[in-house]
């Protein structure tokens, strides 16, 4: 084995058996130097982790912050975008789909870069506190693309649900709409939850690169830590993994609650 | 034929394509009448009874009900559906929603009522076929004849002038059959007008004022269950019947 693949074994091993469970960035940190005596190569150095956590914080505020406004862009863009592609018909179904494959098909640098020097989005003042442009085009960028994604999450749940319910809720003198707001929505939306899981951390990690036009959140603020302090290039990543992992861990787990807690019972019969 | 038909349905023509599945299909019925349609398995019984709902849509042919063209261009199709019910053969309850959710559905988001009077209804009609003590229950705790019944209950909770049966008890164990039959007994007994399609022949010798027996997307036969099961003109029905009597 290479020497980084042992580094990260003992340095995984050293969060693993060296650390007080639960304590957190000062155990993280203090660990540091009491345990060096197996690593190979220099001595783990979480110290240098905890005099910049601020720094990475804000890094991982950020990301929170584009994770959410991007996702919730994508849920109020992208599922009346997979119903138009399931019940619409015509040029908006067809200008629908378009974008979506367009989307889909673009790398997401390339839709950040466009969004922000091409699009050109303007500052937005929110009165308390006002939205960089890059921010906005960061969040515009991620966001539309994940309409994108999830567009085909809940076309494909819409088209799940079996045509008979739709049906059955027509032949009650519901109209088109009331029929698929009150029947079908409500069964799709349960069964979007898996792949709304996965898109949720899949935006959460992308958000990454918004390097691209210039904002520096967690990964980027980690990697102009550890280009600046070589001996603790593991430590850092470690660090940052841990934070994304925290964070999908939650949010999984937030929407794992929701699916039992709404899920549809399927039992044996009576 | 009187002016005065309940239900009167005229030379009515379907299309699939460039296949005709009905052809010029004639009958009616009067006001608490119970018509059932039988016929062999693509005979057009269940695309002819869609099409007074116009889940399916005939192309030739008039149905008038209560006077009002069905086939009309310019019929509004919802407030027809209001007073149609219809009972299908898979059930097709509302997966996500309790009894009482599926039946209180259309009363009280078509019909506007209050939430405490949608439900009160619906405890009503779920009482009515013998389900109180299952208003809480998914559709998936349910068996297949408390289903049905569920769906039954739907149907009536929109107090429809006529009530549509496609074929309810196919999809059940034979066990089951009978409390879905029950029912509709006791709906004849109501004086419910209903148009059933189904193969349950000992039921519709025992409430039909008429059976019309389909084959091809064509009326061979119709005529009083006597007549009909007994004394058939139409070889075509004697031998669909001899068929199903070899099944029973």
């Amino acid at each position: 084995m290479s020497d980084p693949g042992t580094l990260a074994l003992a340095a995984a091993a050293s969060v693993a058996t060296d650390l007080p469970a639960g304590d957190g960035l000062a155990a993280l940190a203090a660990a540091g130097g009491s345990a060096d005596w197996w690593v190979v190569g220099e001595p783990a150095d979480w110290g240098f982790v905890r005099r910049n956590a601020d720094y990475l914080g804000v890094g991982a505020l950020l990301t929170i912050g584009l994770t959410f406004a991007s996702i919730l862009l994508g849920f109020v863009v992208g599922f009346p975008a997979g119903a138009v592609e399931v019940y619409g018909d015509g040029l908006l179904k067809r200008a629908v789909s378009t974008v979506g494959i367009v989307l889909r098909g673009t790398p997401i640098v390339v839709i950040l870069i466009v969004m922000y020097f091409v699009v050109g989005v303007p500052q937005i003042n929110l009165g308390v506190a006002s939205i960089s442009s890059a921010m906005t085009a960061g969040i515009l960028g991620l966001g539309l693309r994940s309409a994108a994604y999830q567009s085909q999450i809940f076309r494909a749940s819409l088209s799940s649900v079996d045509e008979g319910q739709l049906e059955a809720g027509r032949s009650i003198g519901l109209s088109r709409f009331e029929a698929v707001r009150y029947v079908v929505v409500p069964q799709a939306l349960r069964r979007s939850i898996p792949g709304f899981q996965n898109e949720f951390t899949i935006v959460l990690k992308d958000t990454s690169i918004v390097f691209a036009i210039g904002l520096a959140e967690l990964l980027t603020r980690g990697y102009d830590l550890f280009s600046e302090q070589t001996t603790a290039v593991l430590e850092v990543i470690l660090f940052i993994s841990a934070i994304y992992f925290v964070l999908t861990f939650t949010t999984n787990r937030a929407l794992d609650y929701l699916g039992d807690r709404y899920a549809i019972p399927e039992g044996e019969s009576a | 034929m009187s002016d005065d038909d309940f239900l009167r349905v005229t030379d009515v023509s379907k299309w699939y394509g460039d296949e005709k599945v009905l052809e010029d299909v004639s009958f009616e019925m009067d006001r608490g009448d119970v018509t059932v349609l039988i016929g062999p398995s693509g005979s057009g019984k269940s695309t002819m009874l869609r099409c007074v709902n116009r889940l399916a849509e005939a192309q030739e042919g008039s149905i008038l009900l209560d006077g009002e063209e069905v086939l009309s261009p310019d019929l509004d199709v919802d407030e027809l559906r209001r007073e149609v019910g219809m009972v299908f053969q898979g059930f097709n309850l509302f997966a996500h929603l309790t009894a009482v959710g599926n039946v209180a559905l259309g009363p009280r988001r078509v019909l506007g009522l209050s939430e405490t009077a949608a439900r009160e209804r619906a405890e009503e009609q779920l009482e009515r076929v013998g389900l109180a003590d299952q208003l809480d229950s998914y559709p998936a705790e349910l068996s297949g004849g408390q289903q049905q019944r569920v769906g039954i209950a739907r149907a009536l909770a929109m107090e429809p002038k006529l009530m549509l049966f496609d074929e309810p008890t196919s999809a059940l164990d034979p066990e089951l059959i009978g409390e879905v039959l029950e029912v509709m007994h006791g709906l004849v007994e109501e004086g419910m007008t209903m148009l059933v399609v189904t193969h349950e022949m000992s039921f519709a010798r025992e409430v039909a004022d008429e059976i019309v027996f389909l084959d091809d997307g064509r009326v061979v036969e119709r005529g009083p269950p006597e007549q009909l099961f007994d004394r058939p003109e139409e070889e075509r029905t004697g031998r669909f019947l001899e068929r199903i009597a070899s099944h029973d």
